[in-house]
């Protein structure tokens, strides 16, 4: 069993960081380290990922769409998005916002019909 | 999925030529049917195909007299032409040296159509009438008659 | 409404789509008065660049009226007039607070995909296929805006829409390519490419008060428009001669252009002999993406110790960078996508004081319903079209 980190720079101090992680976290027991980033740049997440299965449950997670690994940098991302912008990223593509089950199966990048809209929320 | 098509018109005749040269030359010789009739056979095949398309309407082309889409139809033919040359004269029986080569030359032919676009690229297929009638703006005005739009910064 | 989508190499078509509504507190629905088509439109036209999916609607280059903004947005109301630059950045990452908007951190949700390609996500931008975010393009008669606090301009003067629709990308593009060029004053600048970027370049550089200005293309049209409206000083065709570097050192007394503008990109087409050759049969197949003449070209041209600063877009990878000569020659390579933001207001200011009109480079005025011919004609340089513009 490997451990791997996915680590992201949120642009806020430390203590607001951690507080808000605490906030938003769903307790998976990942394990969690924060470290103030060099310069004005704020505050780094470092996440650590246990992957079962070595190399090759790591390439059926990254096909079918379930890796820990990039699911662990989807979550860090939409963190940092909701703490910076307030919202999470959407595009026509992919209204949800990052996910890694969309990375083959796109919308095409035109408006929602009603009806998807209420699929997915918005 | 669509298939892909990714020969283009350029890529296609690069093939031809190369493919042309190499029959007539040096291919009877690495596949080692030197000095038999399938030698001959294969020659003359180089040859034609190098020879029509040079005079395809395409950018390699020299003299441009045959569409590109008429080229296809022809290597398709001369790729089933070659398939069954060793068939129908009846030398395939003197062994695999007589028919192989001439068999893989043809699939080698009809894959390379498989994947080579009809539309051979830089077809322009809009409708330049339409745009003319269409558009409220004078080109020639915008590029000749007008004067220049910057002045150069004061030194 | 209608909006022009992708459908395949060399096939657009305009179709119906659902109309665009509010997704985030922070949007805001754009109704579109114009738009242009851009020539990096053409890689995606020409299947070059991936992750293009049949139904994506094109287009970065739109202006309009605000017709509905979401909670967030408090700097805008309906029916201000405004224009949309084409990155899409938030305004609070590190990234957009530096102004370099064009690699803001948040704005891509396919940020995973843009990292497999280019090591690091880079903003989001409009209709440029799902690596750039799967976002709806402006060629259409509505969008839109994600981030509307951020990045629109209100534009509150009697200027048509064809003198600002241009701020959206190709006039700060132009603008930003003359900038990393470091101009002082009394420099020789070559612009590799005349189209409407190349133009603003050329026209930008003049402005910054560059001495000689010298267009390259190999259509004589856009460099008489350089001539005569842009400013070039000089022109080189290199249709009549090939060798670009030769000419570019007559024109500059021996010495090199002190500075180097690509506005060509990856689908240089003067490229001659072996070397082009291998680079259309390696695109054809797709183990090339880039093809990268004006980019050679440009380092072996620039004086030593000059700037080389690439405004063309760029995909993938390209073959035989001239290494040697871009690092014994000391060069610097400054390059990226515009961060129009940051060049919106002092370049409309620019407008607004008629230093400069960027309606020059219109020459094509068609309704939405022609854009597939607009397209073609862009394309293939029919009918002297140097930029399209396309009324919704």
């Amino acid at each position: 069993m490997a451990t791997r980190k996915a680590v992201i720079t949120v642009n806020r101090p430390r203590e607001e960081v951690e507080r808000l992680w605490r906030e938003h976290d769903q307790g998976d027991g990942q394990a969690v380290s924060f470290r103030k980033a060099p310069g004005d740049r704020g505050t780094e997440i470092h996440l650590e990922i246990e992957q079962r299965g070595g190399k090759l449950g790591e390439a059926i997670g990254s096909v079918v769409g379930a890796a820990p690994l990039a699911k662990a940098r989807d979550e860090l991302r939409h963190f940092k998005q909701l703490v910076e912008t307030g919202e999470i990223a959407r595009s026509d593509g992919v209204p949800e916002g990052e996910q890694v089950q969309r990375k083959f199966k796109q919308r095409p990048a035109q408006p929602l019909p009603a009806s998807e809209r209420q699929e997915v929320g918005v | 999925m669509r298939f892909p098509r990714p020969i283009d018109a350029t890529l296609h005749g690069a093939t031809d030529y190369t493919v042309g040269a190499m029959l007539t030359t040096i291919f009877p010789k690495l596949a080692g049917i030197e000095g038999t009739e399938s030698a001959r056979q294969v020659r003359v095949v180089g040859a034609i195909h190098a020879g029509y398309s040079a005079m395809t309407d395409y950018p390699l082309g020299v003299v441009k007299a045959i569409p590109y889409r008429a080229h296809l139809v022809i290597d398709a033919v001369g790729a089933a032409a070659i398939a069954a040359m060793p068939f129908v004269t009846g030398q395939f029986r003197k062994g695999p040296r007589h028919w192989v080569p001439h068999v893989a030359l043809a699939t080698f032919e009809l894959s390379s159509l498989a994947m080579s676009d009809p539309t051979g690229r830089g077809d322009y297929h809009g409708n330049v009438e339409a745009v003319r009638a269409a558009n409220s703006e004078t080109p020639a005005r915008k590029i000749y008659d007008g004067r220049a739009v910057v002045a150069p910064a004061a030194t | 409404m209608r909006a022009n989508v992708w459908s395949g190499r060399n096939t657009v078509q305009v179709e119906n789509v659902p109309d665009p509504q509010i997704l985030n507190d922070r949007d805001a629905i754009v109704k579109i008065t114009s738009t242009a088509i851009c020539g990096s439109d053409l890689h995606l036209y020409d299947g070059y660049i991936p992750a293009m999916k049949k139904g994506d609607i094109l287009g970065h280059e739109f202006m309009g009226e605000i017709v509905e903004v979401g909670r967030g947005v408090s700097n805008l109301s309906v029916g201000d007039r405004v224009v949309v630059p084409f990155p899409i950045a938030c305004g609070n990452c590190w990234a957009c607070q530096h102004e370099l908007y064009s690699v803001c951190e948040n704005s891509n949700p396919n940020a995973g995909l843009a990292e497999k390609a280019f090591g690091h996500p880079t903003a989001g931008i409009f209709g440029y296929s799902h690596l750039t975010g799967g976002y709806a393009g402006g060629q259409a008669e509505y969008a839109r805006v994600p981030y509307a606090d951020v990045g629109p301009i209100k534009i509150e003067d009697d200027l048509t829409d064809e003198q600002v629709l241009f701020l959206s990308d190709i006039f700060p593009t132009g603008y930003f390519g003359a900038d990393l060029c470091n101009i002082q004053g009394g420099e020789v600048v070559a612009v590799f490419g005349a189209g409407p970027v190349g133009q603003f370049a050329i026209a930008s550089a003049v402005m910054m008060g560059a001495e000689r200005v010298i267009a390259i293309d190999r259509l004589d049209y856009r460099l008489q428009m350089a001539v005569n409206r842009a400013g070039a000083t000089d022109i080189i065709n290199f249709d009549e001669d090939p060798d670009i570097v030769e000419q570019l050192k007559e024109l500059s007394g021996g010495r090199g252009p002190d500075a180097v503008i690509d506005a060509v990109g990856m689908e240089a087409t003067h490229g001659h002999g072996v070397v082009h050759t291998a680079d259309r049969l390696k695109q054809a197949t797709r183990s090339e993406s880039d093809r990268g003449h004006a980019l050679r070209d440009a380092i072996l041209a620039c004086r030593p110790g000059g700037v080389v600063s690439v405004m063309g877009v760029y995909g993938g990878l390209l073959d035989k960078f001239p290494s040697g000569a871009f690092m014994n020659k000391g060069l610097t390579l400054r390059s990226g996508q515009c961060p129009v933001q940051k060049y919106l207001r002092p370049l409309y200011d620019h407008i607004k004081n008629g230093d400069i009109d960027p309606s020059f480079v219109v020459t094509h005025r068609l309704p939405l319903g022609e854009a597939p011919n607009g397209f073609e004609t862009f394309k293939h340089k029919q009918d002297e079209c140097v930029k399209v513009v396309l009324k919704p």
